[in-house]
């Protein structure tokens, strides 16, 4: 059949002549194309064009794809329900952050928290709300180095608060911004339609456990190739996921990293075999982070804030290359004495010894509130800016974030 | 907003049930045209006002072409609108390159010029929107158009949603009498266009961005030299991610309007089937191409004028066409590289006008034009001449410090889908989908139309931009 908007047709329409931008018919093998569209008409003014409907059961199939349609998300829905993943897993990305850096334009921010991935899975907004009556806004960006964004900070006339910046210092000393740099582009400029997509999608994500950037189906495809080919690090070799996200970007390890051999495993190989692995940082990097962070930093304190630098642990067998890449004297210490600023290292402190990183790199839930109750209370020493409520929750020991067998295995170790 | 992002899901499903409501067809149409502002102001608000800039002036210098009696001033009014248009054009898309070009001349005559910096940002579309409207002044200057009788059809015609950020490009005469006449989609053309839409989305959202981008991207973007098996497999991938990118979005665009009642033109016809440049460009974006053929080849003297004009024609058409898609000089060389390869058809066709290949001869050409087509997007892709030639001589296997980038994985994907990619156009290449749909099991249809959409879906998409948004 035809729709009611067809008006022309190619016996009727076809008034090519030869003069057309190189575009002569192809000798006499060219056969006729079943419809003319504006390249078979030139010169002339273009009809209304033909959209025919093809003569099939439309309603039938309409009914019957959308049913199969329903049908096989419902399964894939229970699939990855099956592999872990959970509706309120809200995801995090360049819309979320935004939303919560311009808070700092329009609300009067007492503590904010800018950093990579370490002190994002390892800061419990909860504890720390319930130890100071402060909730931060968290600002720290998985695989990224946190010092553009205390640059931003710096350069933020509004921000005159506490500033938190959490670094693992292989991920701080570097050039580059890291996997979250286009985050500040979105702030400065985020348009309605991005902005009304990620509002959709947060609510759809409170529903729907499969919409996860990381269990997407070209990704999962990808992910199949166990480097096959010699001397290629594919897919298989990028950070699967070991996040979860949930409000005001309050961040977690993803449970199934505790349990399952096989994820953490292959965690493990990429930060110990390539993202972590590498020559020692250049002197010429470590100078400019270091002149950098000292105006970031006074840049802050002139207009009457504050800078505080913490370090959450890594595991021994990560800090085996860490270490060798920036020893501590040539990064955090020489970082702290450079901008003259306080810090917290989870090597000062007894009460953040022992916790449980299965991956080596980021602590479970339970242990990063107990990091969190252990550096917060070190935090309102260092500064005024924090106090710790009259009713604030008893301190926690690593034992409270570990299982009997975990911490029998430790004393044993010991 | 583009069409593959939940806000567009949302949108179109209220401009559906508005259009749907039992209002006169001139409210209808104002909504329509206010649905349509909305769409564009999702972007950046403020650019709405070049949409409205673009409108008025195209409208009143239409209407005095008409009433102007004398040559010489209709010809005025027409050249007020093409420098009003090329003006927006090359001020918002041009501004930098051509500053950075003359900075570049200024120092070669030994003067240090720096240009003061703008930061321009490209209005999204600017170059589909300005070619549509500009198409009315002109069709109306070569009396081949009927000015417009309302103005709300008028700017209906340049701001229609579904062909406003890129395109099909549309002429007055094929959008703007769908106007003047009552629409509403059957519920079979609601049907179908839900179809195309899905067709579309699926070629963009899972072939272009989910399977086919990254091949392209690790080696166009990254820093390893690449050996002739990764370089041709991510020229491929690129070749392949375009066209299903850009097809993808009109045939969204198609389905979009069918949806509403209405009846965009088809904008790609099986390129890759293609048996020469002249066969490419009547399969490649067809509205750019006939709007150039149109607009600039024919004015430039077209085969009229002996041969030299004509060969000097086609290479400042495809030139300037090349210009079009970017403010860049490898677009420049991708469109001058289509320029030669039509001006070298051309005189090989007139050389040997008596031979008539076999079937088999055919198939040789059309590999063959895919080959080359593929040499001119290594331009389009590269972001620099240096990446360009790097990318050119590892597809020529001389690249001696290669190194394997693109994984197995990734090489079987990027086989597999342009394979049955060039198959499909070469098996369709004088068909259209509407036959192949009409002459398809229904059982068979529905099963792909279901996991064409499932597959949307569980791929998810993170509402990545079309490529040719930028142009």
């Amino acid at each position: 059949m035809r729709s009611s908007i067809s008006s022309s047709n190619k016996a009727g329409s076809d008034k090519a002549s030869s003069d057309k931008a190189g575009s002569e018919k192809v000798g006499t093998h060219e056969s006729v194309p079943e419809r003319l569209t504006a390249a078979d008409r030139p010169g002339v003014a273009q009809p209304v064009p033909e959209r025919p409907i093809p003569p099939r059961p439309w309603r039938a199939m309409f009914i019957v794809a959308l049913a199969l349609t329903l049908l096989l998300t419902g399964l894939w829905e229970w699939r990855m329900r099956k592999l872990g993943l959970e509706p309120g897993d809200l995801g995090d990305g360049p819309s979320a952050w935004a939303e919560q850096r311009r808070r700092i334009d329009t609300e009067d921010v007492a503590v904010a928290i800018v950093g990579d991935s370490r002190i994002l899975f390892d800061t419990d907004l909860d504890r720390f709300t319930a130890l100071t009556g402060v909730r931060p806004v968290q600002l720290a960006l998985e695989g990224t180095n946190a010092r553009p964004f205390l640059e931003n900070l710096a350069a933020d006339p509004n921000f005159k608060g506490l500033a938190i910046v959490g670094i693992a210092d292989l991920s701080y000393f570097r050039k580059e911004t890291g996997l979250m740099g286009d985050a500040l582009n979105r702030y400065r400029y985020e348009s309605p339609a991005q902005h009304i997509s990620f509002w959709l999608y947060r609510d759809l994500a409170r529903v729907l456990g499969f919409l996860d950037e990381n269990y997407r189906l070209s990704k999962l495809v990808l992910r199949l190739d166990p480097d096959l080919r010699a001397g290629v690090k594919g897919p298989y070799d990028s950070v699967w996921k070991i996040i979860v996200n949930a409000d005001d970007r309050q961040a977690w390890m993803w449970p199934r990293i505790e349990h399952d051999d096989y994820l953490r495993e292959h965690a493990r190989v990429i930060w110990t075999g390539l993202l972590f692995a590498g020559p020692p940082i250049a002197d010429d990097i470590i100078t400019m982070t270091l002149a950098t962070t000292r105006k970031a930093v006074a840049a802050i304190r002139a207009r009457g804030g504050e800078v505080v630098f913490v370090r959450p642990p890594s595991d021994p067998v990560l800090r085996a290359i860490e270490e060798p890449r920036l020893p501590r004297a040539k990064g955090w210490d020489a970082l702290l004495a450079g901008a003259d600023v306080r810090g917290i290292h989870f090597d000062d402190d007894a009460a953040m010894q022992g916790l449980n990183l299965p991956e080596y790199s980021h602590l479970t839930r339970a242990c990063a509130t107990v990091f969190t109750d252990a550096y917060v209370r070190r935090l309102v020493q260092l500064t005024s800016r924090l106090t710790l409520r009259a009713d604030a929750p008893a301190p926690l020991a690593p034992h409270d974030c570990l299982s009997q067998a975990t911490v029998a295995s430790a004393q044993a170790a010991q | 907003m583009v069409f593959n992002s939940l806000t567009f899901v949302v949108f179109f499903a209220l401009v559906l049930a508005l259009h749907a409501l039992p209002f006169s067809w001139r409210v209808k149409k104002i909504n329509l045209l206010l649905a349509s502002y909305l769409f564009y102001a999702a972007w950046n608000p403020p650019f709405v006002v070049l949409l409205w800039l673009s409108t008025v002036v195209d409208w009143y210098a239409a209407q005095r072409i008409v009433h102007s009696q004398i040559a010489s001033r209709r010809r005025a009014w027409m050249l007020l609108s093409v420098i009003a248009n090329l003006g927006v054009l090359a001020y918002f898309k041009y501004g930098t390159f051509l500053l950075d070009n003359f900075r570049v001349l200024m120092a070669a005559a030994g003067v240090d010029y720096q240009p003061p910096d703008f930061a321009i940002v490209l209005p999204v579309g600017i170059s589909f929107y300005t070619f549509a409207t500009m198409s009315y002044t002109l069709d109306v200057y070569l009396r081949r158009a009927e000015p417009t009788r309302e103005f709300l059809d008028f700017a209906l015609f340049v701001t229609f949603f579904p062909h406003l950020v890129a395109g099909p490009i549309m002429r007055p005469t094929e959008l703007v009498p769908q106007f003047e006449k009552p629409r509403r989609a059957s519920a079979d053309q609601l049907r179908f266009g839900l179809a195309l839409i899905t067709l579309g989305l699926f070629e963009k959202v899972v072939l272009a961005d989910g399977f086919l981008a990254g091949a392209a991207e690790l080696v166009y973007d990254g820093a390893r030299i690449p050996g002739a098996l990764d370089a041709w497999a991510a020229t491929l991938a690129f070749s392949g991610q375009i066209f299903c990118d850009f097809a993808g979005y009109s045939t969204t665009a198609i389905g979009v309007a069918m949806c509403l009642g209405f009846a965009l033109p088809d904008n790609f016809r099986f390129p890759y089937a293609a048996i020469g440049f002249s066969d490419f460009w009547r399969r490649w974006h067809i509205t750019l191409s006939s709007y150039l053929r149109d607009y600039l080849y024919i004015p430039l003297g077209g085969n009229r004028h002996g041969e030299a004009r004509t060969y000097l024609s086609l290479m400042a058409t495809m030139l300037l066409g090349g210009l079009w898609h970017g403010a860049s000089w490898t677009f420049v060389v991708w469109g001058g590289l289509h320029g030669f390869y039509l001006g070298v058809e051309r005189a090989l066709r007139r050389r040997f006008s008596a031979y008539r290949p076999n079937a088999l001869a055919l198939f040789g050409f059309a590999v063959l034009t895919y080959v080359l087509i593929n040499v001119t997007w290594v331009f389009f892709r590269a972001k620099g001449f240096a990446k360009a030639w790097l990318v050119l001589s590892g597809m020529l296997g001389m690249n001696t410090a290669a190194v394997p980038i693109i994984s197995a994985v990734q090489l079987i994907i990027v086989a597999v889908i342009i394979g049955g990619l060039v198959t499909t156009h070469w098996l369709m290449r004088n068909s259209t989908l509407e036959t192949l749909i009409a002459r398809t099991p229904v059982a068979l249809l529905t099963m792909v139309w279901a996991c064409m959409a499932f597959a949307i879906l569980i791929e998810q998409g993170s509402g990545n931009a079309f490529i040719y948004f930028q142009f």
